[in-house]
């Protein structure tokens, strides 16, 4: 890497948690968003000799990775069968519409706070599962319990997490808030 | 069907049947707040999967979750009765998950592996106290803080700083001086003013409400700063980033080194220790003092000096010499299943206080002795702490009558380990009850049962002789410890004589 191309790369890591929540909003399919902020950087590092880079990054990364996640959502739904498609639609209907703006960055900063604050067993199937990649079938089998007990536990977790991020954002959990 | 959660989650997964795929359709179409809920258990999801090298870094997880033995007979009519109460009651399962063997956890993130002259305007700490995400104010003093990631801060009172994780923390005013070893690259810094990035290096931060100036002493750090490009800070560079930003040269005399640390600890351990050989030597004068061991023998002895007017002196048993508190301050470490100290204690006392300062490494046994008195009966006593961290005195009933176990609430966690702490437990006949303190501090009233005198005879510390002197099935009760006084009193020391021993 030249020090231009160095330089662009710093620029893109600063906003990189920023790039994953737009590509969160218009490609709302499981695990495409790795996807979308891998493609934005290449594409991002591949032109930068066209951008200014003494100008906010944030405009120009926003619809770069408004088109990519559009373009990867298509191709990766254009796989599925029609019952899936049509339920992938409406999703994505439902994201775009949404009108909070996406604060990926501001919660996934609080959620390593709230994973601490997780009782042990609850931090324990999030370990397992997003983690060590433990299938909620798998976790049924080794617990000897049904896989729905598994999924409705992932679920409360997850919304036990949401309202502990919600919770620290609402009262400037920040420390520089 | 499965029900809503169960078809977000496999959504989620990519493990939708169409079937399931045609339902959640539905769903959603009949139900809008179903979307909105979707829209969040997807958001979660992918920001726990982004999550994951951080929250566990190199770290394998085989959880407890398991059962251990999962086909004998008796555990499966278990596991079945268990799992048809859990159909019927649609029971929550992460209160239902099969016993794991317990294993305990922290949410400390940081350690406090230093300080000198500290004055704390949040909750005080001790060197050696873990520290878990949240907020630190720091009204004077030098604190070095050691990140687990491996990022090492001297902070300068006053100081307002916040930990976040083992790999960032935040800073509203005060003075920092950072080292950020290769492992620890990517430490974050945030300020008011903007954000500071590591790339292993060491470097100030002074920030006060106008500005913070990062000032980098070896390596290289990034400044980034809301709708500002990102900013490169080289070995020798200062910058000043308030409204607009200005370069400087960097100034390492601004902030504490560590080997202005060193000094400083140095010349506080010295205070501290002539404090307390003052205050020690105090004690001795006290006629209802009958043991204080301050452990300042030489170090090739065997017996320890008892320093009240009367008594005998202690004799050790496999315990070795180590450092106590402070240089120059000596202790005894116990490890093995042999080390202890005989000694004489009052062979029957009306009121009774003991106090010791003692670093427990863990708690290896049921019951880890701290005093005991050999054997058991007869009003003899028994102070230890149980396995889960509870202090305990217990007191042996007197013919055939039941003994009383007086005991804390669970005080020792593994956070407490490692550090000295000032232990005291008072039997006190006129508001017939025992008080258990630790640093000055009272934790627990325990009314007692019978208030009759009590008979300690000969003892040990750090261990406990069963009276028998061969045979087997001998309990093991000993210390996993170091120990560097011990005093015994028989009478009721008040409050503010044990808050002036554990100062």
């Amino acid at each position: 890497m030249n020090i231009a191309e160095t330089h662009a790369a710093q620029v893109f890591l600063v906003h990189h948690d920023f790039v994953k929540g737009v590509a969160l909003k218009y490609a709302p399919w499981p695990g495409l968003m790795e996807d979308v902020t891998q493609q934005v950087f290449l594409e991002f590092m591949a032109k930068e000799s066209q951008w200014d880079l003494s100008m906010d990054a944030r405009p120009l990364l926003a619809t770069m990775t408004r088109h990519i996640a559009m373009r990867l959502w298509r191709e990766r739904t254009r796989q599925q069968p029609d019952v899936v498609q049509k339920l992938a639609d409406h999703i994505r209907q439902l994201a775009e519409e949404r009108e909070m703006p996406p604060r990926y960055e501001d919660e996934v900063r609080v959620l390593r706070t709230c994973l601490q604050k997780l009782p042990q067993k609850s931090r324990e199937l999030v370990e397992l599962y997003y983690y060590n990649d433990v299938s909620t079938p798998q976790i049924a089998e080794q617990i000897q319990m049904k896989a729905d007990t598994v999924c409705r536990a992932l679920s409360r977790v997850r919304e036990k997490l949401r309202e502990c991020i919600e919770q620290n954002l609402n009262r400037g959990g920040r420390a520089h808030a | 069907m499965p029900d809503a959660d169960t078809l977000i989650q496999h959504y989620l997964e990519g493990t939708l049947t169409h079937a399931e795929a045609e339902e959640l359709h539905t769903q959603l179409q009949n139900e809008p707040q179903l979307g909105s809920k979707l829209l969040q258990h997807f958001e979660m999801d992918a920001m726990l999967r982004s999550t994951k090298p951080l929250a566990v870094p190199g770290k394998l997880i085989q959880p407890a979750l398991i059962p251990r033995h999962r086909f004998t007979f008796g555990t499966v009519t278990t596991v079945a009765a268990v799992a048809a109460c859990i159909a019927l009651a649609g029971a929550w399962l992460l209160l239902s998950l099969p016993k794991p063997t317990t294993e305990d956890t922290t949410a400390s993130v940081a350690v406090l592996t230093r300080g000198v002259n500290l004055e704390w305007e949040s909750a005080a700490i001790a060197p050696g106290t873990p520290l878990s995400p949240g907020l630190l104010k720091l009204k004077s003093g030098i604190a070095q803080i050691e990140f687990y990631q491996g990022a090492r801060l001297l902070i300068e009172g006053p100081a307002e700083f916040q930990l976040i994780s083992s790999g960032e923390a935040a800073c509203t005013h005060g003075k920092l001086s950072v080292n950020v070893p290769p492992q620890a690259k990517g430490f974050r810094i945030n300020t008011p003013k903007g954000t500071i990035v590591d790339l292993g290096t060491e470097f100030g931060l002074d920030v006060s409400d106008e500005s913070a100036e990062v000032h980098v002493f070896k390596g290289e750090v990034e400044l980034h700063k809301a709708a500002e490009s990102m900013k490169s800070l080289k070995e020798g560079q200062a910058m000043a980033f308030a409204a607009e930003s200005q370069m400087l040269e960097a100034n390492l005399s601004n902030f504490a080194s560590l080997s202005d640390l060193d000094s400083r600890t140095a010349l506080s351990d010295r205070t501290q220790l002539d404090r307390w050989r003052f205050a020690s030597d105090q004690l001795n004068a006290d006629s209802a003092l009958k043991l204080h061991f301050n452990f300042q023998d030489d170090d090739s002895s065997r017996s320890l000096q008892n320093h009240a007017t009367h008594g005998e002196d202690g004799s050790i048993v496999g315990a070795s010499w180590t450092t106590g508190r402070w240089p120059g301050k000596g202790a005894l470490e116990f490890r093995n299943v042999s080390d202890r100290v005989r000694l004489s204690a009052p062979n029957e006392v009306k009121a009774l206080t003991m106090a010791m300062w003692v670093r427990i490494n863990g708690l290896d046994r049921a019951f880890n002795s701290l005093f005991m008195s050999e054997g058991w009966g007869d009003r003899k006593i028994h102070w230890q702490i149980t396995r889960e961290g509870r202090i305990r005195l217990g007191i042996a009933g007197a013919a055939g009558k039941g003994h009383q176990d007086c005991d804390t609430e669970v005080f020792f966690t593994p956070e407490r380990f490692g550090r000295w702490m000032h232990l005291t437990v008072v039997f006190d006949p006129q508001t017939k009850e025992v008080r258990h303190y630790a640093n000055g501090s009272l934790l627990a009233k325990i009314a007692l049962k019978d208030a009759a005198p009590l008979k300690p005879g000969v003892a040990e510390l750090g261990n406990w002789n069963d009276r028998r002197s061969i045979g087997n099935g001998i309990a093991i009760r000993h210390l996993s410890g170091t120990m560097d006084e011990f005093a015994l009193w028989d009478r009721v020391l008040g409050e503010a004589e044990i808050q002036a021993m554990a100062r």
